[in-house]
């Protein structure tokens, strides 16, 4: 009885006023061009932003590399382990951005769009830690560069003490990781947190029904 | 003659399949909306998402169903993205006195209606089957929702390898 009236309700509700209606005919292909997803969950972008930030990385890493070799250079142990981690990160991006498969997300039935925008969020804070680690390498090579110009005998220490490097590596990477945890990341995990809510929130309702 | 010709860039045929759903997307604004703001950016956000979907769509995807998840999917979004705003007072709020009304009389007679409540409302009051629901969300059908789980479960045990849950999780993104 009570759904009967509001079905009738429903039927002879009115039309939205011309003033609040969004513009339909002439503005119709601006509306439909336009991305639905909100920037939070849009990584899109900046996944692609990365995985060119990681390939110019990993070609200046590969050259370095390669002359280092030739002549025998100090940095050949570090220098591989950037390889491979540049390798990972660039593997684990491109993954990251086809797993997303944004042109088709929204065509997926709820629970499967949710699960997978779970999934995105999860791995982009995951990616936080290889950004971590390779800030490490980084800030590293421009500390020795540095050292270079004001205070030589540092410097010859720091090159040729591979502990002392890989000390100074380990503790920028763990600070710019806890850094990350307390700036960049609550945002993902709080929108995370809200996905996953939802989605159990709806599951449970199904099963109780 | 094929009527779906490219007219700058934009597919003739979306548009008009678009013009004849829009009163479905108005629909289930209705349910999620409280002011005329959010009404309209969900109604963009659903017309952007739906046109999205039948441009990247399989062969085997009928548009009809596309629409539809474009509007239950955005429309989710829109609770979670409002789940999270700081919390203020939430009230009907439209510029015509006849829609407000009708909003408000319509919010009165759903009560705290959860989310999945009102996907089902909004089937059962657009004359879908409700049956519809399980293809659209993903959801089990409610009536047969235990038997099912259960028949999918004796399923997976037969199919699955038997993987590490842990290792198969981090393996396999699902």
């Amino acid at each position: 009885m009570e759904l009967k009236k509001l079905q009738e309700h429903w039927d002879s509700f009115p039309e939205v006023s011309m003033e609040e209606r969004p513009i339909l005919s002439s503005d119709l292909e601006k509306i439909v061009v336009k991305n639905p997803l909100s920037d939070a969950f849009y990584l899109r972008r900046r996944l692609l932003a990365r995985i060119i930030v990681f390939s110019v990385l990993w070609i200046v890493n590969a050259v370095q590399l390669r002359s280092q070799w030739i002549s025998d250079g100090p940095d050949i142990s570090e220098l591989v382990a950037l390889c491979g981690l540049l390798s990972y990160c660039l593997y684990f991006h491109i993954r990251l951005l086809f797993f997303a498969d944004y042109p088709t997300l929204l065509s997926l039935p709820l629970i499967s769009f949710l699960g997978k925008l779970e999934t995105v969020l999860d791995k982009y804070i995951l990616s936080f830690k290889f950004v971590s680690g390779l800030s490490g390498f980084y800030v590293l090579a421009l500390i020795q560069y540095l050292l270079s110009g004001w205070n030589k005998g540092a410097h010859e220490t720091l090159s040729h003490n591979d502990w002392y490097k890989w000390l100074i590596l380990i503790f920028i990477s763990v600070s710019v990781d806890i850094l990350l945890l307390h700036s960049i990341i609550p945002k993902y995990r709080k929108l995370l947190a809200g996905v996953r809510k939802y989605k159990e929130g709806i599951q449970a309702k199904a099963q109780n029904k | 003659m094929n009527n779906s010709s490219k007219k700058g860039g934009f597919d003739v045929d979306i548009r008009s399949l678009l013009k004849i759903q829009h009163k479905k997307v108005y629909a289930i604004c209705r349910l999620f909306a409280d002011t005329y703001k959010e009404h309209q950016f969900l109604f963009t956000n659903i017309m952007a998402a739906a046109s999205q979907n039948i441009r990247g769509r399989r062969e085997n995807s009928d548009k009809q169903t596309l629409v539809l998840r474009a509007c239950i999917n955005m429309a989710a979004l829109h609770s979670i993205t409002m789940d999270m705003a700081p919390v203020v007072e939430r009230s009907i709020q439209f510029k015509s006195p006849d829609y407000q009304r009708s909003m408000t009389r319509l919010r009165q007679s759903m009560g705290e209606a959860s989310d999945y409540e009102k996907f089902r409302l909004f089937l059962e009051l657009e004359k879908m089957p409700v049956e519809e629901l399980t293809h659209l969300t993903g959801l089990p059908h409610s009536k047969n929702a235990s038997g099912k789980k259960k028949e999918k479960e004796a399923e997976l045990s037969k199919t699955s390898f038997n993987f590490i849950p842990y290792l198969k999780r981090q393996l396999v993104w699902n």
